[in-house]
């Protein structure tokens, strides 16, 4: 989904940039106005500014998207009885008795937005190979979202549902995807005798349980860790890296996950198992049914990869109420009505999985597909401090590191990774690790009930995307090049945004990145290349958001 | 007692409550909007008992119940959270007066909060946490108050007969004034601009 940063050139990353700022803009988002007709309330007695969700909102959330409480109760449009509650004696004699919705579930989100680039992104043409057009990156652009449909709800029975879908994405048509979609089986313990809330499945489509959700976020942009992915070293002049691995944490995964506590208070975890999606080539068989079916006839799965990745998240947090009653409440008691706890919250996230890598060689003279089996793991910490309703600070690292497994001939000498192709691969040798690493940190005030003003740091360390970087001009002679300023990106992105409706929002972000490139010349004087003429390409936006 | 003063006593009952038969009257009418709120204003220089009986005011399915209540100046109010959610109530004014606002904070569900309202006027409730709830107290200075039905008819009872200040209020109107005069009985009709209440 999110192509390599490191092997194109820094005017193609900064329009992919661009791109995926444009993707996941809006993002897909746990706001379903849908909840708000069934229960005949206001989105803000879920969502702070939507989708971000208070605490009710979490409470909501961990109980199947249904009241924690009384939930019957609270409905203004009845469920759809699929069998009475007293024929779960008749069980199996009869069908277990669920529900289904009164009305179809369903919400929609648009968003649209007006983007200003600063024009120091035309410095970013001299990387334009000779003969070639520079891309043109407008310095204004007015440019469509997502339009979204979500549809979410409870079955009975404690199963809970989720499905969501970018119908449109930048006014293309039917070219969005399938986002989220699972069920979720609720408090499953409760048939092992296990504690309230420890245990539930989850089965599908979607975004793991990460310390922060960039499918729940305010924020315009994505969060850059979120989005990196882990290319290694291509550039020849340096030690190379045969990882190639397009795995980012922000995407869904497809599998299962088991998951405990909740969110309000005290521990939660999550355990999944998903797909391996490195990026790597499907390949497909005449003879083995696929999901859509084949003329060999039958049904069956297909996978990306045989190996699934695990992730693992644990959190803890602490509620500072001194009243016992008021901390283990869903939301505190106030003098002024209840709000958001005052927390602390501390957890750690490991992701592990497996990218492979295929080549066609030769095993001892004989022909032969060589499979490089590179181990990854992400892994990390978070932490929030949230003051009541209205004032919260958010941090996290990662640490990504990808083994690396290198080709070489049959005389056990490396390839180089552009002979590929020219030199038959008889196997691997280990290689030195690609790694990368970084986070963010932001502060999120709720000046107003309608006003958000927000300020994030991302960093982003990746000593392999710079040296790729200098790929354009490897020999370090000729014309002056651009290069990346340090092995670090840094960004600061104030932002603020203003709730029209409940619904409706306007949104402000300024993406400012300091010292971001730099351009690359021989000095005349030394014959050394030279950094000079420091710069950078910062991005305004603009945007509407709203939901029904 | 002498039959004399018995007699004397007996025919000053009489008079009394004659009297009170004879000089209290009705007033009624209509309203051009359903749902409406009709009063007597505060009469110069006559002042009325408070009730001693409370009157509850529930919030119920995300909603307060009812939400048009009338009480009398001086009536306690208990607010009750029947709701299986926390619920706030506030009120940024009675009878625009800001410097009445008040919070009520937050109380444990099934439990009561009581607040005697002291002031006359419309008091528009809130639930800071529920954003869609709104309900109202109309606290009227007399107890001589009534609800009109849908289609906006009215009737006050035993009122006596005088000239009073009549008060209509609808949620969405300005509130308007009109004197009567109840002789027995009295008619008013109050036009409101809108035609809905919604």
């Amino acid at each position: 989904m999110f192509e390599s940063i490191s092997v194109i050139g820094q005017r193609r990353r900064f329009l992919l940039a661009q791109l995926a700022l444009l993707v996941m803009l809006s993002s897909t988002s746990r706001a379903i106005p849908a909840f708000a007709r069934m229960y005949g309330t206001s989105c803000s007695t879920c969502h702070l500014d939507f989708p971000q969700l208070n605490d009710f909102g979490k409470a909501f959330k961990d109980a199947g998207f249904k009241f924690p409480e009384n939930d019957k109760s609270m409905l203004q449009i009845p469920p759809v009885m699929l069998g009475t509650p007293s024929s779960k004696e008749l069980w199996p004699k009869a069908i277990w008795p669920g529900t289904i919705p009164g009305m179809p579930p369903i919400s929609f989100r648009y968003t649209t937005y007006f983007q200003y680039t600063g024009s120091s992104s035309s410095k970013f043409d001299a990387l334009t190979p000779p003969g070639s057009l520079p891309p043109f990156v407008p310095a204004t652009d007015f440019e469509t979202g997502l339009f979204s449909l979500f549809t979410a709800g409870n079955f009975g029975s404690d199963i809970a549902f989720w499905v969501n879908n970018d119908l449109s994405v930048a006014g293309g048509n039917a070219n969005g995807g399938l986002g989220d979609a699972y069920l979720r089986f609720v408090d499953i313990g409760r048939f092992l005798k296990l504690p309230k809330n420890m245990l539930s499945l989850r089965v599908g489509q979607f975004e793991l349980d990460l310390p922060f959700s960039l499918v729940r976020t305010i924020w315009v942009s994505p969060y850059d860790i979120y989005i990196q992915s882990n290319i290694g070293v291509i550039n020849p002049l340096f030690s190379q890296q045969f990882v190639n691995n397009r795995f980012a944490l922000a995407e869904t995964g497809k599998g299962v996950e088991v998951s405990g506590g909740l969110h309000t208070g005290g521990y939660n975890y999550s355990i999944a198992v998903i797909n391996q999606n490195t990026g790597g080539d499907v390949g497909f068989s005449p003879y083995v049914p696929t999901a859509l079916g084949s003329n060999k006839g039958g049904l069956g799965v297909q996978s990306n990869a045989n190996f699934k990745d695990l992730y693992a998240s644990f959190n803890y947090r602490f509620n500072l109420e001194r009243d016992k009653a008021s901390r283990n409440a869903i939301q505190a008691a106030g003098p002024i009505g209840p709000h958001d706890h005052t927390y602390l919250n501390f957890g750690a996230y490991y992701l592990y999985g497996r990218s492979e890598q295929r080549l066609l060689g030769e095993v001892g003279g004989t022909a032969a597909v060589l499979t490089a089996h590179e181990p990854f793991y992400r892994v990390g910490g978070n932490m929030t401090f949230n003051y009541r309703c209205c004032l919260q600070f958010n941090a996290l690292y990662m640490f990504g590191h990808d083994a690396n497994q290198l080709p070489v001939d049959a005389s056990g000498a490396l390839i180089p990774l552009q002979s590929l192709g020219q030199t038959v691969p008889a196997g691997f040798v280990p290689g030195r690790a690609a790694t990368f690493s970084g986070g963010f940190v932001d502060v999120e005030w709720l000046a107003f009930p309608w006003m958000m003003v927000l300020m994030r740091y991302d960093g982003v360390n990746s000593s392999s995307d710079r040296i790729n970087a200098l790929i354009t001009n490897p020999s370090f002679t000729g014309a002056p090049f651009n290069a990346a300023f340090s092995s670090t990106r840094n960004r600061f992105t104030p932002g603020v945004q203003f709730l029209i409706h409940a619904n409706i929002k306007a949104v402000f972000e300024y993406q400012f990145r300091p010292s971001q490139s730099v351009t690359i010349a021989k000095n005349p004087a030394t014959g050394l290349p030279m950094a000079f003429d420091p710069f950078h390409t910062n991005t305004v936006v603009f945007g509407l958001d709203f939901d029904y | 007692m002498s039959f004399m003063n018995r007699l004397f006593l007996s025919t000053l009952f009489l008079l009394i409550t004659t009297s009170a038969v004879c000089f209290a009257g009705t007033l009624e009418g209509k309203v051009s909007s359903g749902d409406s709120v009709v009063y007597i204003d505060a009469i110069p220089g006559k002042t009325f008992p408070a009730p001693t009986q409370s009157v509850v005011l529930s919030q119920r399915g995300l909603k307060f119940v009812p939400r048009i209540l009338i009480v009398q100046l001086g009536t306690t109010v208990e607010f009750q959270n029947d709701d299986s959610v926390q619920h706030n109530i506030f009120w940024p004014s009675v009878g625009g007066n800001k410097k009445a606002a008040h919070n009520m904070g937050t109380w444990a569900r099934g439990e009561k909060r009581p607040y005697k309202f002291e002031s006359a006027g419309v008091v528009p409730l809130y639930c800071n946490v529920h954003q869609q709830m709104s309900g109202f107290i109309v606290v009227s200075p007399t107890p001589y108050f009534v609800q009109t039905d849908l289609a906006g008819n009215f009737k006050i009872e035993n009122v006596p007969d005088g000239k009073y200040t009549v008060v209509a209020w609808h949620e969405d109107e300005k509130a308007q004034s009109k004197t009567v005069e109840i002789a027995g009985s009295g008619k008013v009709e109050f036009s409101f601009p809108k035609s809905n209440a919604r």
